[in-house]
């Protein structure tokens, strides 16, 4: 039943559309059907139907038991989550923005992340932590940031990134088959997005990022929104002849070091796009493994990276924009790059 | 009329040999702790640990009324907790040595000693790391339909965490089965209770959440079963949590780096003449429970477990260097 | 059975504790609990409790002594326990078997230092030293250093030699006490001389024999210096080929791996011998040259581009000239959109200009002339032939005004059937190899597809340029001109020299451009369109 698919689905027949969230919406709803141990847990995911509306309607459908609305208390909120996922449930804890996992940083990183390994592969934790992430929304930086490396820091935790529905959706179902604590950071503004996504159960792969454009000239890995400001350029590039090759990283642990290998290997440059601070991020992890590795002497360029400003997420919408990696830069540092002007 | 019973709650509730075996566990956590201090003193333990001597009756009352199927969450100073809820010393000796055959095989050493099976979910490094695992332990005994309770061990030290504060509100608003232990023992690390806290009794913090809230002589295994009992059967019922706190003692320091300095040897001896262990011997002994020379048997049938479970560690292999990063995710 | 005492391990990452004091004598009673001694670690004091009630007994411990966790240092007997024979001393580092002579350490100086090498003895075996005095000198990768004697007595035992390399903490001699009877030479592993030193970890590892190859091939020792991309130090090193040798193209000269591919190219076209430009495969076209307008108000100015240009390379500097002036673009023959023609020579050319010049100006009395390269020589040429025609008169980096001329970029430009190996050529036509993008190349090449082009023009160049030499002399002409003439020049043409512009003589005004190469219309566009301008309203203005 449950297909495992890891190519965009080739045209079908049923091209069936929803958006981002619904698609969400979808996976959780398939999933608390099929296994009556899942819960949701959250700040206000019941009635109010979440701060995004991802969970709309679901309390209608399966009761404050099963969709309950936590209090104010993320460090509580994922540590009872945590200790669910310990004792037989599979809770799925929305935090309302990713920003306030901070809070609960150590259920997340002290406890969810460690106690398979402390208690020597006797315990098992499969919690799922969403987290809606990113800028864009005028909500400044205490509700705008992108912090899913932090977590990619972590042994013990895996970290996902959909980007298109189809994702969110099998990404969704993945993380709740998966025995261990599965962090997904959705885009606020992807969540309106539309997008063929299959009927029924299906598990996109954790770990393996996918090609989403192919090319010849230079390789672009982004994740999340990142991909779709990259696609974007890459189009605008065609113009001039530059043939990018646009890979979907999804999954920021573990991640998948073959596909972008293979992919330097052929195109000789790279280019990293995320959300997050440039600093310390993807783009250091992702820079520095293709350094170590034998693709380095494939390499026709210096690596570039394309995060967001060393600066908190600004207000002013002009500021917030030029912040982070937009489908101009993007182009423009492709140019630069296959240009030799870097 | 039927006289009315003036036996201590634990002699008149518990059979004879629960009580024994009580007592039997009491010397286990006594001896096996002075066994892993010894074998840290001998260098045969890497780390630290921190040694509960001087807690016995707070760890073995309150898990008079478990079944492997409850659950309990535990601090670092967890020794004792383990060996209530049933866990074998030997593997325990085994996870202090670092060996494979450990409960956590070498993994987690002292301040993380679980015992999954026995429904010990495990010693936890973080101070209230613990409370908000034990709300959501609870949690999937209400969800699942299962009357299983959890006791939730918990410092003084923790009171004043967040963590604390916000698993007892969500305990108490969703009714959930757990038992808050708190096991005050005058100090978290240096600082005095006096010092860091703002309630006199840590269990006046109950009233905040709507729940129970008892403080009793830690050290009365009598007192602490019956304080335990009410609240376990509170929890089984479905009426929701209680806080029970229990007055105690450690006669260690902090950790083995301890050097005691902020307190005074009269004061750890002067706890030492309340030792758990022996009042409760000698309670037992006086309701006829055993008699001196049974309970001479008891203590040591526990030495003899103790030796034998170092001897267990000391010949048990080393985990794999190669298996460093085994157990970080679950094996396909 | 006795009680152990054991030197406990009172600190997380204590392996050996120096005990510092017993406060029970041996043979006396202690109780449990009661402080029994002190140990010393590294970081504190700490009083250790007797384990039990008894008499102390088998001390084997001493202040002083430095004892390994664990150890048992005494035992405890309780009343009525027979005393047994005093176990063999355990402690751990120093045997207590009577009085020992003090060991003479090679000792750590130095924060990253492993070894040190004697380099002299300032006493000899056998003499007294005194404490505090110097004893040795030892040298480190860094420094030499005086060794002071660790204690008072007679030096013996020397197992360093002047010049031995001795892994620090090496007993290196033995110093006994006044008094203290010499003992038995130790034996001991000889010290390693250098040659025998087994490697250190910092020692690089062997390296593979494939590898030692390829460095070897390398030279790496200078391919460290050079400015390469990894795919182009792969490629040079799967080559052979030092990078060196290699031109780069790539920002602040870095190679790249095309850059490699070309020089190979190069490099076996020379072993091969000078490929052939490839057979005429082109037939002559019929019609006039092909000529675009720009419609305008005011005296048009015709333009003519260079060898193997076109009339779309004016776009930068018409944008910058402004939309107002007519323009009047004229394609070379085998050029653009011209018709492919057979010339035998430079004034064959000239005269195939000339008729289209005055084709495409029969409706102006008099028009502005702007030639750049080869279209500057032609524009000469016409504004010699048609001097009342010429308004104004400027050239761009002309040829015809002295011999040289970088013939091998006209061959390679002409011959290049890729955008790789283009691109390098086109560089040479900017002042740095910045100015022209891959893209450019790419572009510039897709104009170049058509074979019959590139065979067309490469016969012009053979007819035009033989032998990398301009044949045709335009100095006369540019002496002899009339109407107001400007040049401009780029300082850094690798093309043609501006030094040709000093040379020449005439009336004329000379524009020479700092950071401008050989297409000055198109690296600053801004700047030519200014000057021409002036120099345009310049002209009018002096006619009037």
């Amino acid at each position: 039943m449950n297909a495992m698919t890891d190519k965009p689905s080739s045209q079908p027949q049923n091209l069936r559309t929803l958006s981002y969230s619904e698609a969400i919406r979808e996976a959780m709803a398939i999933a608390m059907e099929a296994d009556p141990t899942v819960i949701l847990m959250g700040e206000d995911i019941g009635v109010y139907g979440g701060a995004f509306q991802v969970t709309l309607d679901l309390v209608d459908r399966f009761g404050t038991d099963r969709v309950m609305d936590t209090p104010i208390s993320e460090l509580g909120g994922a540590g009872v989550a945590v200790g669910a996922a310990l004792t037989g449930l599979k809770p799925i804890f929305e935090f309302q923005f990713s920003d306030f996992a901070m809070l609960a940083m150590e259920q997340i990183v002290n406890q969810a992340a460690k106690l398979r390994y402390m208690l020597g592969g006797e315990a098992s934790v499969p919690v799922v932590f969403r987290l809606p992430a990113g800028s864009g929304t005028g909500a400044a930086a205490q509700h705008s940031q992108s912090i899913e490396a932090w977590f990619g820091h972590v042994p013990g935790l895996k970290v996902l990134q959909p980007a298109t529905p189809e994702d969110a959706k099998g990404m969704l179902l993945a993380a709740l088959a998966d025995p261990d604590p599965v962090m997904i950071f959705e885009h606020k503004l992807l969540y309106k997005m539309k997008g063929h996504v299959p009927e029924g159960s299906y598990l996109t792969p954790v770990g393996k990022a996918l090609v989403r454009r192919e090319g010849t000239d230079v390789t672009i890995v982004a994740g999340s929104i990142m991909l779709h400001r990259a696609l974007e350029a890459a189009e605008q590039l065609t113009k001039d002849g530059i043939n990018a090759e646009v890979i979907d990283l999804r999954c920021i642990r573990p991640i998948d070091h073959e596909t972008i290998l293979a992919s330097v290997r052929k195109t000789g440059k790279l280019m990293v796009v995320y959300e997050g601070v440039k600093a310390f991020g993807v783009g250091a992890e992702i820079s520095a493994m293709v350094a170590e590795s034998d693709a380095f002497d494939f390499l026709d360029a210096p690596i570039l990276r394309l995060g967001a400003a060393d600066a908190p997420v600004p207000y002013n919408p002009d500021l917030e924009r030029a912040s982070v990696p937009q489908v101009d830069s993007i182009e423009a540092a492709a140019r630069r790059l296959t240009r030799r002007e870097v | 009329m039927t006289q009315p019973d003036n036996r201590p709650f634990a002699i008149r509730t518990y059979a004879p040999d629960q009580l024994r075996e009580a007592l039997k566990r009491m010397y286990l956590i006594r001896r096996f702790e002075e066994g892993a201090e010894d074998s840290y003193m001998r260098g045969l333990i890497h780390g630290t640990m921190h040694l509960s001597i001087g807690q016995e009756a707070s760890a073995m009352a309150s898990c008079m009324e478990l079944t492997d199927d409850d659950k309990i969450t535990s601090t670092h100073r967890g020794h004792g907790h383990c060996i209530a809820k049933g866990a074998e010393v030997g593997r325990m000796f085994a996870e202090f040595f670092g060996k494979e055959t450990g409960y956590c095989h070498g993994r987690g050493g002292s301040m993380h000693i679980a015992d999954v099976k026995t429904g010990n979910l495990g010693a936890n490094g973080i101070v209230g790391g613990g409370l908000p695992i034990a709300v959501g332990a609870a949690l999937s005994a209400k969800r699942l339909g299962k009357s299983d309770v959890t006791i939730c061990f918990f410092g003084d030290g923790a009171n004043n965490e967040g963590a604390f504060h916000e698993a007892l509100n969500m305990a108490s608003v969703w009714k959930l089965p757990v038992v808050f232990i708190c096991e005050n023992n005058g100090y978290g690390m240096s600082t005095s209770i006096a010092r860091s806290t703002s309630v006199k009794h840590i269990a006046d913090r109950a009233v905040a959440y709507s729940m129970p809230g008892v403080t009793v002589d830690g050290n009365d295994f009598s007192a602490v079963a019956e304080a335990v009992h009410h609240a376990v059967a509170r929890a089984r019922a479905g009426e929701g949590p209680s806080l029970v706190e229990n007055l105690t003692y450690r006669w260690r320091g902090h950790s083995k780096s301890d050097r005691n300095r902020y307190r005074t040897k009269e004061e750890i001896e002067e706890w030492m003449t309340r030792d758990p262990i022996a009042r409760f011997r000698a309670e037992l002994i006086a309701h006829g429970v055993l008699d001196e020379a049974s309970a001479d048997a008891i203590e040591a049938a526990a030495i003899a477990d103790m030796e034998a479970g170092i001897e267990f560690a000391k010949a048990s292999p080393a985990p794999s260097i190669s298996d460093v990063t085994r157990y970080v995710y679950a094996e396909n | 059975m006795p009680v152990e005492v054991i030197l406990p391990k009172v600190d997380m990452d204590m392996t050996h504790g120096t005990l510092a004091v017993w406060h029970v004598a041996p043979g006396d009673q202690v109780a449990k609990g009661a402080a029994l001694f002190d140990i010393e670690t590294d970081k504190a004091a700490m009083e250790v409790e007797s384990p039990a009630s008894g008499r102390l007994h088998a001390v084997t411990a001493k202040p002083g002594d430095k004892v390994a966790v664990g150890t048992v240092v005494a035992l405890i007997y309780t009343e009525g326990e027979s005393v047994a024979e005093v176990p063999a001393p355990p402690v751990a580092e120093v045997p207590s078997s009577g009085p020992q002579p003090i060991e003479v350490i090679l000792p750590k100086v130095d924060m990253d230092m492993s070894h040190g090498t004697l380099a002299a003895w300032h006493v000899a075996e056998g003499g007294s030293v005194t404490k505090g005095t110097a004893l040795f000198d030892i040298e480190t990768d860094k420094a030499a250093m005086e060794v002071e004697a660790p204690a008072t007595g007679t030096l013996h035992h020397l197992m360093a030699a002047p010049g031995d390399k001795v892994p620090v903490g090496d007993v290196v001699a033995h110093i006994y006490p006044p008094g203290m009877a010499v003992g038995p030479r130790p034996a001991r592993a000889a010290i390693a001389t250098p040659a025998e030193l087994p490697p250190t970890p910092s020692d690089p590892a062997p390296m593979p024999a494939p590898m030692m190859a390829a460095k070897s091939i390398a030279h790496s020792g200078i391919d460290g210096n050079v400015r390469a991309t990894p795919a182009a130090r792969a490629s040079a090193r799967q080559a052979g080929l030092t990078l060196a040798e290699v031109k780069g193209t790539g920002p602040m000269g870095r190679i790249q791996s095309d850059d490699v591919t070309m020089h190979l190219e190069g490099q076996s076209g020379e072993i091969c011998g000078s490929t052939p430009v490839g057979p005429a495969i082109w037939s002559p076209q019929p019609g006039p040259l092909h000529v675009s307008h720009r419609m305008g108000a005011g005296i048009p100015l015709v333009l003519l581009h260079g060898f193997t240009a076109d009339s779309q390379s004016w776009a930068p500097f018409e944008k910058a000239l402004g939309p107002d002036q007519p323009l009047i673009r004229i394609d070379l023959p085998g050029h653009g959109r011209s018709p492919r023609r057979r010339l035998r020579s430079f004034a064959d050319l000239a005269r195939m200009l000339v008729e289209a010049f005055d084709e495409a100006t029969r409706t102006h009395d008099r028009v502005h002339l702007l030639g750049h390269s080869l279209g500057g020589a032609l524009a000469l040429a016409i504004a010699d032939i048609r001097a009342r025609n010429v308004a104004s008169l400027t050239l761009i980096a002309p040829a015809g005004l002295g011999p040289e001329i970088d013939g091998a970029s006209l061959l390679g430009i002409t011959r290049a059937s890729r955008a790789e190996s283009l691109a390098p050529w086109l560089r040479r036509l900017t002042a740095t190899p910045e100015g022209i993008s891959d893209d450019y190349a790419r572009a510039a090449m897709k104009q170049r597809n058509d074979p019959a082009l590139r065979a067309t023009q490469a016969d012009m160049a053979e007819i035009l340029f033989p032998d990398g030499v301009q044949p045709f002399d335009l100095r006369p002409a540019l002496a002899r001109v009339e109407c107001p003439t400007a040049l401009i020049w780029g300082r850094k043409d690798h093309i043609l020299p501006y030094r040709h512009s000093l040379a020449a003589g005439g009336d004329f005004a000379i524009h020479l451009l700092s950071d401008a190469g050989h297409v000055p219309q198109i690296e600053c566009p801004d700047r030519v369109a200014r000057i021409v301008e002036r120099h345009q309203s310049g002209a009018l203005a002096g006619k009037r």
